[in-house]
């Protein structure tokens, strides 16, 4: 699935659900406001119906309707009131905003209630008519702040759009993490598709060149006995044309093992050892073949080491770390720390050598690379692969003019 | 002479009584009826500052007189500390407000009013003071709009 679907795979759904809990929460909303509102509407009439009862027993106490409004205009909730008689006109009035009666009684019916947005907030109305024992008629109307009811509404509003931004933020956070772990695994799995790819190539050039280092092989090796016998032969003034000839051919031929080994898969027969055993074996033979009289390799190691480990395979991948040193620099001093971190054992090869380019240096593990005149490009080449048949890991760093550094890293300490 | 001087006692206690009276914010019956509402236009004829609701600051009030009738109103505007605008007595006034009589004269309980070019919007739609919540609003008068 490629990168840009599988965002999509996943985030529309989320949107979806997202929208989806937004038109429910909103209509659930609205519907718990409505059934508030209408609750709220029930209660103000039990309270005006309360209120009648109150005032018309006060009217038939003859008291004044602007002292009947004198106890009521205090009350926080109510923001104004007003009688009316029969003919609805206003005797008595109250309001806690100068002037403020929002009564228009050319549009109003009997009884009717309804709320009106004012900056105060909401007010609930209410109009309704009452009567007295003397059988007089009168008409009460009454503001009542929804102020509460407002503030749950508020409160009610900013829960939600808490919610929703939490949910979003946490399902953005959760699917650019599910992205990136997918990008990554793309990437991962780009590099192994390309990986087994560069295999399959080499397994095809090993199976090519297997066939025709096979094929040189058998009529080098006929070759070669006509000039042992012509070695024997040979009148003596050719003796030494016809040696030079024969060597010739068993250097063809150690180039062909060469490559044969490189090119055969690794197995591994691994046996405990003590790794300063197969470093000074290693430096002993190196130093000999070596011409540079001052090369001095040096090892240090944090405490005795003993490794599993295919010795003879890792004595040849040390062995050729070991020469590419020797040979990089003229002279010097060749470094090898050894260190054991848990089950595994860190190897450092450090020398003071030219370098290696730095564009050459993510192809100094590939096969048949090599800057030098005589070599063959082997070498570095088949020490990864002893690492790797190991399961471990091989590294370089280098600077050109200062030096290089090879880094293993082996399981089995 | 001591008659007339008791006389003149007599009436001026009474006329500082009526006077002490007048100040008086009385339960007023008159409120922003939107079923009254009007428009007039005149000129400034007196200012004058008085206490019309109870536990509220004195409001600023100006008598007005229409230019094409001649009749005369007393609009009530705002509190005197909401309306910091200066007026002048022979200035010309637009109000839009709520009409009621009271003894013989016709009061206006001011909505909108256009003076200097300018419209001051003192309550709302339904008669809301604008000094008890949403605050005065301007509007810059727009060449032949009329409101």
């Amino acid at each position: 699935m490629r990168s840009k679907n599988f965002l999509l795979f996943f985030t529309l759904p989320f949107i979806g659900i997202i929208v989806i809990f937004f038109v429910l929460s909103s209509l659930n909303r609205a519907y718990i406001k409505n059934k508030t509102e209408d609750l709220v509407k029930e209660q103000l009439q039990a309270t005006v119906e309360i209120l009648k009862v109150n005032i018309s027993h006060f009217l038939m106490e003859n008291y004044s309707a602007d002292q009947i409004f004198e106890s009521y205009a205090r009350k926080e909730n109510i923001y104004y009131m007003a009688l009316l008689n029969e003919k609805k006109e206003v005797l008595s009035w109250s309001s806690q905003f100068e002037g403020y009666l929002p009564l228009s009684l050319q549009s109003i019916k009997d009884e009717e209630s309804w709320i009106i947005d004012s900056p105060a907030g909401k007010i609930f109305n209410y109009f309704s008519p009452f009567s007295v024992q003397e059988g007089k008629e009168y008409f009460l109307y009454l503001g009542y702040s929804l102020e509460s009811l407002e503030e749950m509404v508020v409160y009610s509003r900013r829960n939600f759009f808490l919610i929703f931004g939490l949910i979003s933020v946490i399902g953005i956070i959760f699917f650019l993490g599910i992205y990136q772990l997918q990008r990554h695994y793309l990437e991962k799995k780009r590099e192994a598709e390309e990986e087994k790819k560069e295999k399959e190539r080499y397994r095809e050039i090993s199976a090519f060149t297997s066939g025709v280092g096979h094929e040189i092989k058998n009529p080098l090796n006929s070759v070669s006995l006509i000039f042992e016998l012509l070695e024997k032969k040979a009148p003596p003034d050719l003796q030494e044309e016809v040696g030079a000839g024969k060597e010739e051919i068993q250097k063809i031929s150690r180039i062909i093992d060469q490559f044969a080994s490189s090119l055969r898969p690794l197995k591994l027969r691994k046996e405990t050892f003590a790794l300063a055993e197969v470093v000074s074996s290693v430096r002993g033979s190196l130093i000999k073949e070596s011409d540079k009289a001052d090369v001095e390799i040096r090892y240090v190691e944090s405490s005795s080491i003993a490794l599993k480990a295919d010795k003879d395979l890792l004595s040849q991948a040390l062995s050729n770390l070991l020469r590419n040193s020797i040979e990089a620099g003229s002279g010097g001093l060749v470094s090898i720390e050894a260190q054991q971190k848990k089950k595994k054992v860190l190897i450092k090869i450090e020398d003071s050598g030219r370098g290696i380019a730095e564009e050459d240096e993510r192809h100094i593990f590939e096969p048949f690379f090599s800057r030098k005149k005589q070599g063959l490009g082997i070498g570095l080449y088949l020490t990864k692969k002893i690492v790797e048949a190991h399961e471990g890991k091989i590294e370089v760093q280098s600077k050109a003019g200062l030096g290089t550094t090879f880094l293993i890293q082996i399981p089995g300490g | 002479m001591k008659k007339g001087l008791s006389l003149f006692i007599m009436v001026y206690i009474l006329g500082f009584w009526s006077f002490s009276s007048g100040q008086e914010p009385q339960s007023p019956l008159h409120f922003y009826n939107v079923d009254t509402e009007k428009k007039i236009k005149g000129t400034i004829q007196e200012i004058i500052m008085e206490p019309r609701y109870k536990d509220s600051s004195p409001f600023l009030i100006i008598k007005l007189e229409e230019k094409k009738t001649h009749q005369k109103f007393i609009v009530e505007i705002s509190p005197v500390r909401f309306f910091t605008h200066d007026f002048h007595k022979g200035e010309e006034l637009e109000v839009v407000g709520s009409l009621y009589l009271k003894e013989g004269s016709q009061n206006i309980i001011a909505r909108q009013i256009r003076f200097r070019g300018e419209i001051f919007i003192l309550r709302d739609k339904r008669g809301f003071p604008a000094w008890r919540g949403s605050g005065m609003k301007y509007k810059k008068r727009r060449k032949g709009k009329r409101f």
